[in-house]
């Protein structure tokens, strides 16, 4: 375990030599605020609420949405094709490292630092810029355990297409078309309350509202009984177990396609 | 020197060869599409869905936004298409592998982006010009020969206003070497071309018309084939927008170009 934290250490000092990317970056989220914030005026145009959201409620879940979205895009992903591609794999393989934890490890590690450059800045924009109205509750000490399962979902699936990149060229397709279908499903582009009834239904029983909706509700609908937080947080840990098992077997499988040239 | 007609038929020539090159990856190619394909239908969706809530968005009715959308994914195509080439700028900067683009006897931005051909763009190409179709029927609007004219003129001066953001954005590699955060950015800002311009106030208004305008990318101009009637004067100002746009771009790539000294090795 301690030497899976040096991967943490790596991956932070790696971050931090391109602070200027982070400048941008924090730039971009506040240009991504603004927008949002005249957008759903426009989709509130005066009314109280909608779909039982306030304007409120609903410009904190997609402004906390969009760092969320920056802290899970950690290109896990595009890191390992360039490793499979390269052959650079085959340094992990010949030592007693497992490549799942080691990539884990490393990709909390440039999480930790994108929480402090861009995380951070944008909540304090939240409450002294666009002032919203945080309600009271227990909520709040369940996100950070919640924010942590989506972390891991997010990751686990990122690294079951990272493993893609053992039968194509390019994981492009694969990649772009995970990111949609988890942006859109996931609730990470628009709340679930807005979909009609049948499909919320179906997008509930899926793993993707685990990495946004989840973590979301618990910020903009703290005053919820515990038991409903409990509940939340027993469905992320299914989930997490799940897709963790799933990339498993995966790299099992793949793993057995791997030639890597001698050099 | 090498004239218009020379670069048409060279750029043919290069891109069969690229092609050729690229079909040796079918399976990759047609991921690619698919994936291409779900990533144009995600703002789709999100207006769909969002229309089931509300009846309009600062006015404008949802097959309104559909023709906007479709406008604006055929106004992005040239780019992801023709210009795909900048996203591997910061590479061949850093490697000091983009020098060699100096020894031929060409234009250097022509040779750089002649390298790669997205075709996969040409999915969101179609898409773009079927859900105009569609939405210009559902909305019973009246095309005539004219009209159709304006359109090919003001797709084209829409499509030079991105890739002149985009191109700038990515030619900040020759100061900033990464230059990934940069085109990650207009990339992000670019989504939000299709949303009515109207919904903003007066001074961000400006901004995204005139200091970052993404704008003209789609709403100014698709404004004049929704609502002939109060078209705004910005309309007429597109093209000038994306020449203009484009030949400051050219400037800055020619600067960064000049500066450049290689990596030594």
């Amino acid at each position: 375990m301690r030497g899976y934290l040096a991967f943490v250490r790596g991956a932070i000092m790696v971050g931090v030599v391109y602070r200027l990317g982070f400048l941008f970056t924090i730039l971009g989220n506040i240009i991504y605020m603004i927008i949002a914030y005249f957008l759903w005026r426009s989709i509130y145009a005066g009314r109280e609420i909608l779909n039982g959201l306030t304007f409120d409620q609903a410009l904190l879940y997609i402004a906390l949405g969009s760092t969320i979205f920056i802290l899970l895009k950690t290109y896990t992903d595009w890191g390992m094709a360039q490793e499979i591609r390269d052959g650079t794999i085959s340094v992990y393989l010949t030592k007693p490292i497992d490549y799942q934890l080691y990539n884990l490890f490393t990709t909390i590690g440039f999480a930790s630092t994108s929480i402090l450059t861009v995380s951070l800045p944008t909540v304090i924009m939240l409450i002294f810029v666009f002032r919203i109205h945080f309600a009271i509750g227990a909520g709040y000490l369940f996100f950070p355990v919640s924010l942590l399962l989506a972390f891991i979902i997010n990751f686990n699936m990122d690294y079951a297409v990272g493993l893609s990149a053992f039968y194509t060229e390019s994981i492009w397709g694969i990649s772009t078309t995970k990111e949609i279908i988890v942006s859109v499903l996931s609730g990470a582009l628009l709340p679930l309350q807005f979909f009609p009834a049948a499909i919320q239904q179906i997008l509930m029983v899926l793993p993707f509202q685990a990495m946004f909706f989840t973590p979301l509700m618990m910020v903009t609908k703290p005053d919820q009984e515990v038991g409903v937080f409990l509940q939340m947080l027993a469905v992320q840990a299914a989930w997490a177990a799940v897709t963790y098992i799933a990339s498993r077997l995966l790299y099992s499988q793949a793993i057995k396609v791997l030639r890597v040239a001698g050099g | 020197m090498l004239t218009l007609g020379d670069y048409i038929r060279l750029y043919f020539r290069i891109e069969a060869q690229y092609i050729k090159g690229q079909m040796q990856y079918r399976a990759d190619f047609l991921i690619s599409s698919i994936g291409m394909f779900f990533s144009s239908l995600a703002t789709l969706s999100v207006f769909v869905v969002l229309f089931n809530t509300i009846p309009s968005l600062a006015g404008w009715s949802l097959m309104e936004m559909v023709f906007i959308y479709a406008f604006y994914m055929i106004a992005i195509s040239p780019m992801q298409i023709l210009f795909d080439a900048i996203w591997w700028i910061r590479y061949k900067v850093q490697s000091g592998e983009f020098v060699k683009y100096y020894f031929r006897p060409m234009n250097m931005m022509f040779y750089y982006m002649s390298e790669r051909f997205d075709i996969k763009g040409l999915t969101q190409l179609a898409a773009g010009i079927i859900l105009l179709v569609y939405s210009s029927f559902r909305l019973g609007l009246a095309w005539s020969f004219g009209k159709v004219l304006i359109l090919l003129i003001a797709v084209f001066s829409a499509s030079l206003v991105l890739i002149a953001i985009a191109v700038m954005a990515g030619t900040s590699a020759f100061w900033l070497i990464n230059s990934y955060p940069v085109l990650a950015l207009a990339w992000k800002v670019r989504e939000f071309a299709p949303y009515p311009m109207s919904i903003f106030d007066g001074v961000f208004r400006f901004a995204f018309t005139f200091i970052l305008p993404i704008g003209f990318i789609a709403f100014y101009p698709a404004q004049f084939f929704l609502r002939p009637e109060e078209v705004s004067p910005l309309f007429f100002l597109t093209p000038f927008i994306g020449i203009g746009l484009f030949a400051l771009t050219y400037k800055v790539w020619t600067l960064g170009v000049n500066s450049y000294t290689g990596t030594g090795s």
